[in-house]
């Protein structure tokens, strides 16, 4: 969990090099399919057609990334407000069940939290943001009660003893403080909610999961290739563009 | 990683007889779920939407007075705490007693709900149902936690309730949805469970043996630390979907191409991509953690081998191998939870096991039947993830005994 701390590491322009490789690729990929009939056409020669048609990739990647990024926003937003508010002196009670939940909600498999919520909420889009939602908050909520507890409390007395507000010392203390851990926790719920989300196409969302559903269904890998691609590219190029902020943080603190 | 039990602190402000207000709040939400949500919904046959029905339609107002009593004195208890043990004691009766009446609540709604008249009518649980059971659940987590009581012996409770439960469904539930569901399938639901089964333990098995010799190659040749876990963090990071998609292609042109290969059973779709995917994903928890436990055992203990005259092989064995045990066994536990999940959406490429009831049934709009498929993979984590971290537990407690 912890890794050690480089006090002098200076940014280097060098590191953007891996997710600006990453996200051409994703870029070109999904421009090419289109056009790279042959290719395809070797990969299924039995299919009559080759190219996914229902959606343009590029809309099924926006898509894909609008379901993500909402959820994303709500998830940091509930998890990181959830973990201040149990790490609080009057929030305090609550801390032990939701740092166990945080904990023990963790070995449901995302497939089974998004089988479950579509009888709760029906087809579509929204059970999907919703359990996305669900699932995502887990690791949220952990590492900012982890980073949070692991701020040394000398320190904190210290802001006091300067006379800074609990709202300063949260703001300006606590948080920067444990950003990098809670950063580590954002990386790991975006990076499941991109899988997670994939899977949504078999409850009827249309996304970079549809391509590989409908290429499952119809015996044509050429479909699964495509949809399997584009998703593995966005993972790659979305984890890797955390790893570069990750760094940044943790060069930062001191 | 401090946080998987114990509760670090706050013990303190527990004993002094402020009021509970994790258990007040689990309470009131369950009254108010009680009271206000459908606990039952009806419906005609399988695949029409049924009808949801009030707690008190569906178990009478005498029910619904008789379930709000434990959790009317849990609110008591929590809001004036006495002395401290027997009040927590009490609370968590309280909450086994409810959990014993909701499968009682089922019997009595399929007997005043459904017509005896419609075979093919069935009674599902409501959104109150779910919602009492989910902080039913929660409670049990809270009491464990406060009264500092052993895993096990919750373990225990919950393996009673569950027998009641079971014993419930199969003598008198057979109008319930899920019952019904697993009756009109139940020599594919004891396969797919064998699939499942089968399915993760070689792909750990296979990935405990990998993850082993790979985590020895990394420590003996530094040099690749870096590029071997950039790797493994690589594939990891490869959404499962895409990863099944991706190996399923290749492996279909080698079925198709190389005779040799089709006739040791690999195929683009089935069980081998499947496995395939499985273990490439179980390396990464594997390697790291079984590199990390081996790197962490203290110098001090391993000088101190060496001043024993334990020769380098005997250090290696009988004193970093069995410090680093724990770590490797968080390891398997880590990679047995994950293994359990995705052979569940293995199911997808024709793999088997229990996801395909949860595909099968979001195809046919038939929730029972994810529920069928659903439940037992939630369940059989949750065991796995709680037997292996409560062995974990004793290694480590032995460790220290000694």
């Amino acid at each position: 969990m912890t890794r050690p701390v480089h006090p002098g590491s200076a940014y280097q322009p060098t590191q953007l090099l891996w997710p600006m490789m990453w996200l051409v690729l994703l870029v070109v990929v999904v421009l090419v399919i289109p056009h790279a009939q042959g290719l395809f056409q070797w990969l299924a020669p039995e299919a009559r057609e080759v190219i996914y048609q229902r959606a343009a990739f590029t809309q099924l990647l926006g898509r894909h990334l609008l379901v993500v990024g909402a959820a994303a926003l709500m998830t940091i937003t509930l998890g990181v407000l959830a973990g201040v508010v149990v790490t609080r002196q009057w929030g305090r009670d609550f801390l032990p069940l939701v740092a166990q939940v945080a904990s023990l909600g963790q070995t449901f498999p995302p497939v089974a939290v998004l089988a479950l919520a579509v009888p709760a909420l029906g087809f579509g889009t929204v059970p999907i943001i919703v359990a996305l939602v669900l699932y995502g908050l887990l690791p949220i909520v952990r590492n900012t009660i982890a980073g949070l507890k692991g701020v040394d409390p000398a320190v904190v007395s210290a802001a006091y003893g300067m006379g800074m507000t609990p709202g300063q010392i949260l703001r300006q203390v606590e948080l920067p403080l444990a950003a990098p851990v809670i950063l580590a926790g954002i990386r790991t719920s975006v990076t499941i909610n991109i899988a997670t989300a994939a899977l949504g196409a078999t409850v009827g969302a249309s996304n970079l999961g549809d391509p590989i559903i409908a290429g499952i269904v119809n015996a044509n890998n050429a479909y699964i290739v495509q949809g399997a691609m584009v998703i593995a590219l966005l993972a790659v190029s979305v984890d890797s563009m955390f790893e570069v902020f990750q760094r940044r943080l943790r060069s930062r603190t001191p | 990683m401090p946080f998987t039990d114990a509760p670090p602190t706050g013990v303190q402000a527990w004993i002094k007889g402020r009021p509970n207000g994790v258990m007040m709040v689990l309470a009131i939400v369950m009254l108010a779920a009680l009271w206000g949500l459908d606990s039952v919904s009806v419906a005609a046959n399988r695949i029409v939407a049924g009808s949801g029905h009030a707690s008190w339609e569906a178990f009478g107002w005498v029910g619904v007075a008789l379930a709000s009593l434990p959790l009317l004195l849990v609110l008591l208890l929590a809001w004036a705490p006495t002395s401290s043990r027997l009040n927590l004691l009490l609370q968590l009766g309280a909450i086994i007693l409810l959990l014993i009446l909701m499968p009682v609540g089922l019997v009595v709604a399929s007997h005043t709900l459904i017509d005896p008249q419609l075979p093919q009518a069935r009674l599902s649980a409501g959104a109150a149902f779910w919602v009492v059971l989910f902080c039913a659940m929660l409670a049990l987590v809270e009491l464990r936690l406060r009264l500092a009581l052993p895993r096990l012996w919750i373990a225990l409770v919950m393996l009673g309730v569950a027998l009641l439960w079971w014993l419930c469904a199969s003598l008198w539930l057979d109008r319930l949805a899920l019952v019904q569901e697993f009756q009109a399938r139940e020599a594919a639901f004891w396969d797919a469970l064998r699939e499942h089964l089968a399915m993760v333990s070689i792909a750990v098995g296979v990935s405990i043996v990998l993850g082993i010799i790979l985590a020895l190659l990394i420590r003996r040749y530094r040099g690749s630390q870096r590029a071997a876990f950039a790797l493994l963090n690589f594939f990891q990071t490869i959404p499962s979907l895409a990863l099944f998609g991706l190996l399923l292609a290749p492996l279909a042109w080698i079925s198709a191409n190389v005779p040799f290969a089709a006739n040791l059973g690999i195929q683009g779709i089935g069980y081998t991509p499947a496995l395939l995917a499985l273990v490439i994903y179980s390396l990464l928890p594997m390697v790291r953690n079984t590199f990390v436990a081996l790197e962490a055992v203290s110098p001090d203990v391993l000088d101190a081998a060496t001043g024993m005259g334990m020769y380098p092989s005997q250090r290696f064995w009988q004193v970093r191998v069995p410090l680093a045990l724990p770590i490797l066994l968080e390891g398997i536990r880590i990679t047995a939870v994950q293994a359990i999940g995705l052979t569940a959406v293995a199911a997808l490429i024709g793999a088997g096991g229990l996801g395909a009831f949860i595909f099968q049934g979001l195809g046919q709009a038939a929730m029972d039947m994810v529920l069928l498929g659903a439940l037992p993979i939630l369940l059989i984590a949750l065991i796995v993830d709680s037997g292996l971290g409560a062995l974990g537990e004793a290694l480590r407690q032995g460790a220290s005994d000694d």
